[in-house]
């Protein structure tokens, strides 16, 4: 009983009614998700759709179309469309298997065997010999182009027992590629870390601005750094602007330095599994506290980003907060870099004489005063017994960093499955056997036809052009 | 610039002569026309190839980029295969009545459009570029060609005791014609997926991601579903004769709209192909 539903259900996930259905699901839900913005609900873009077709967003929402190919459907879809690959991939086996066998037999075959066993028998008209009537038919394949070699008295066109393995391998090599899609999804991390020029940042969760991590990321965590160690506005290479490109290292758990590279567009940086590429560029400004003596307490770094909205054109995208001895918090301090102006453009570049903004604030965020300083200047901190200057102002590149060893397996799985589908497409899988059988009747031409795929012809056209050729009917005696 | 836009139109002249010879030819039987459209084709391949060559010197990169260039390539690319087709296999000359429609009208859209040459930018100086688009290309016309099998088949299969039997006699018989049709769609379907792994291993080098499910890479593997969807009932559930034509028949513009419509349509950071020179 359990194993009649077994079958059953087995039959059903390896039917092709079944595959078939769930790529319609797939390709109409990805119309739909095509239609739609995609995002959180958060999103600016899905906020505004949503104002903006009220009743539509009900429904929308409702189907989870607006995260449509992360959705659980979705999902759910691709998951059985794997194991209904999986079960596909095994019956192609199985059958591949079978033609391998075929086509292996169909080499070994003599003339008595194709004597015995044929598909058609086709009548020569009586003034043609044996001998003739084979010539005939090597001519009339090759018109349809059917190159048939003479052996033994017999034609025969037969394709090598691989060629039947283009489907099979195909078809695993998808499920290897859904299920190596899935898996890395599990263990892949992505986000973006702003590191300024000559900072060195450890890659773990809190150096990046935004960071993705599949669930079972922390089994495959690394111990490195990544930093930056120039920077440049424009780099030209091959004649090409490549844009703002930063030089990147990556550094393991002892701080040494396992690669360096500029990183640009088609030009990321590539260490084990970690890939590195510039997504944006900003401003960095550096700060340090000194006390009453003038020696330096502490160091900080302000990132600072580029705003057509900004008064100053730049906006802070994060604090230092500066604590007293006991380590409370008494100061928070924001940064801006006021921009040169070039004609009526700002400047997105270091200004030639660099100042920043800074904003001190009370931790609860109450403002407390705003001062414009030069490099090297100095303000005060009432209460702390310290003061802060202002080192540098420089680049920072907004890092877009991937850990993802499932690449190198992924290219592999799309090279297996481009051999498999272009074996598909391009390679003839065919059995064409023919001999002459000389009775009292007279001559008859005996043909063996398996056009499995990639034909160029078809068994109704063989038959009546060898019958055309041969007796001068439209179509001959079958058997 | 004049010399390759004079050598374009052309190209689109004779191609439109193909296009009345196929239409003429075919519908009142004169053989001797159709095999003439072929040689028609033929020359408006040799003056687009011209076109786009001397283009090509003067900008000093492929016609990848914006609408004029990417249609321009996709009509060679389909009146390419096309002649090639018709050459080795004369019988199939009169598919032309249905492949040459699509190519003057994408080749006469293309000639209202800005010719402005467009910069390579960073993010587009890749080799990828020119595999990607290539095989964006020639799926397109493998797709294009088996659309004009399937259109001769229905329209044979319709008329089974009518004028159109004997005007496409010369076809092969509708078995073989359906066999070509299944053909070029597993051909184009091959294409179609080389064009989405490269253009996957392109992102991956380019932006640091495989796949983000932007409009350009949702519509390309929409298409590669749809055409394998064919694939599927052809092979496994068996269809056959006109309603596999139909389907042959359907797809294909959408397989054009992923390619030309979608950067026209949807605001996607992924130019694609038929992008408006917006920058990669």
């Amino acid at each position: 009983m359990i194993g009649a539903a077994w079958r059953r259900l087995v039959r059903f996930l390896g039917s092709a009614v079944l595959a078939t259905s769930l790529l319609v699901v797939v390709a109409l839900w990805s119309v739909l998700g095509s239609l739609v913005p995609q995002g959180a609900a958060s999103a600016a873009a899905v906020k505004t759709w949503a104002l903006a077709n009220p009743i539509l967003e009900m429904l929308v929402g409702a189907l989870g179309l607006h995260q449509a190919f992360a959705s659980s459907l979705f999902l759910a879809c691709v998951g059985l469309l794997g194991l209904s690959t999986a079960l596909c991939a095994w019956q192609r086996t199985k059958v591949a298997i079978g033609k391998a066998r075929t086509l292996r037999q169909a080499v070994l075959s003599d003339r008595a065997s194709l004597t015995q066993s044929h598909d058609l028998e086709i009548v020569c008209d009586a003034a043609i010999t044996g001998p003739e009537a084979l010539a005939v038919a090597s001519e009339t394949f090759a018109h349809l182009g059917i190159k048939t070699k003479h052996r033994d008295d017999m034609l025969a066109a037969v394709s090598p027992a691989w060629t039947v393995w283009g489907s099979p391998v195909f078809h695993w090599a998808l499920l290897a590629l859904i299920l190596v899609l899935m898996g890395g999804n599990l263990f892949r991390s992505q986000g973006l870390m702003g590191v300024a020029v000559d900072q060195t940042k450890a890659d773990t969760p809190e150096s990046y601005g935004t960071y993705h991590a599949g669930p079972l990321r922390g089994w495959l965590s690394a111990s490195r750094g990544i930093r930056v160690d120039s920077f440049e506005p424009h780099y030209l290479s091959g004649g090409i602007d490549r844009g703002p490109t930063p030089t990147v290292s990556v550094l393991d758990a002892a701080g040494k330095v396992i690669m360096t590279q500029r990183v640009y567009p088609n030009m990321t940086l590539k260490s084990g599994s970690l890939t590195i590429y510039p997504d944006s560029f900003g401003l960095a400004v550096a700060l340090s506290a000194v006390d009453s003596s003038g020696v330096e307490t502490g160091r900080g770094i302000l990132l600072v980003d580029f705003s057509a909205e900004a008064t100053t054109a730049t906006l802070p995208i994060e604090h230092l907060d500066l604590p007293d001895s006991a380590g409370n918090p008494v100061y928070r301090v924001e940064a801006t870099v006021p921009l040169d102006i070039k004609g009526l453009v700002v400047s997105k570049r270091v200004p030639a004489v660099p100042t920043a903004r800074l904003v001190l604030s009370s931790p609860d965020g109450t403002r407390l005063g705003t001062r414009i300083v030069g490099v090297g200047q100095l303000i005060e901190l009432p209460g702390l017994g310290s003061r802060l200057r202002l080192d540098s102002v420089g680049y920072y590149a907004r890092l877009s960093v991937v850990d993802d060893w499932s690449i190198p397996l992924l290219y592999a799985g799309l090279l297996a499955a481009m051999v498999g589908l272009t074996a598909t497409a391009a390679v003839r899988q065919q059995i064409v056997l023919a001999t002459v059988i000389e009775g009292p009747d007279g001559v008859k031409l005996a043909v063996k036809m398996r056009l499995w795929r990639n034909a160029s012809s078809s068994r109704s056209e063989i038959e009546n052009e060898l019958t055309r050729a041969l007796s001068g009917a439209e179509k001959g005696s079958t058997t | 610039m004049i010399l390759e836009i004079v050598l374009m139109w052309a190209a689109l002249t004779f191609y439109t002569a193909a296009t009345a010879m196929y239409g003429v030819g075919v519908t009142f039987e004169k053989d001797l026309l159709t095999r003439r459209a072929v040689y028609a084709s033929a020359a408006g391949v040799v003056f687009q190839a011209a076109s786009l060559g001397v283009r090509w010197e003067r900008l000093g990169h492929g016609p990848y980029l914006g609408f004029y260039e990417v249609a321009s390539l996709l009509v060679f690319c389909v009146a390419a295969l096309l002649v090639v087709v018709a050459w080795r296999n004369p019988r199939l000359s009169a598919a032309g009545i249905a492949v040459m429609p699509v190519a003057v009208l994408l080749l006469g859209g293309s000639m209202l459009a800005s010719k402005a040459g467009l910069p390579v930018t960073a993010k587009l100086a890749s080799y990828w570029l020119f595999i990607h688009v290539a095989f964006a290309n020639l799926a397109f016309a493998a797709f294009a060609v088996s659309f004009g099998c399937a259109i001769a088949y229905v329209i044979r299969e319709r008329s089974k005791s009518g004028k159109w039997v004997k005007r496409f006699e010369k076809l092969p018989a509708q078995d073989v014609l359906e066999n070509s049709t299944v053909r070029f769609v597993l051909v184009g379907f091959l294409f179609w997926a080389i064009m989405i792994a490269t253009g996957a291993i392109w992102a991956n080098e380019a932006w640091g991601r495989y796949w983000s499910w932007d409009p350009i890479e949702t519509w390309s593997l929409i298409v590669w579903i749809i055409y394998a969807v064919y694939l599927h009932v052809r092979f496994t559930l068996k269809w056959h004769g006109e309603r596999l034509a139909w389907f042959a028949i359907v797809a294909m513009p959408l397989a054009l709209f992923a390619l030309i419509g979608i950067p026209l349509a949807f605001n996607t950071p992924h130019a694609g192909i038929g992008g408006l020179g917006k920058d990669l």
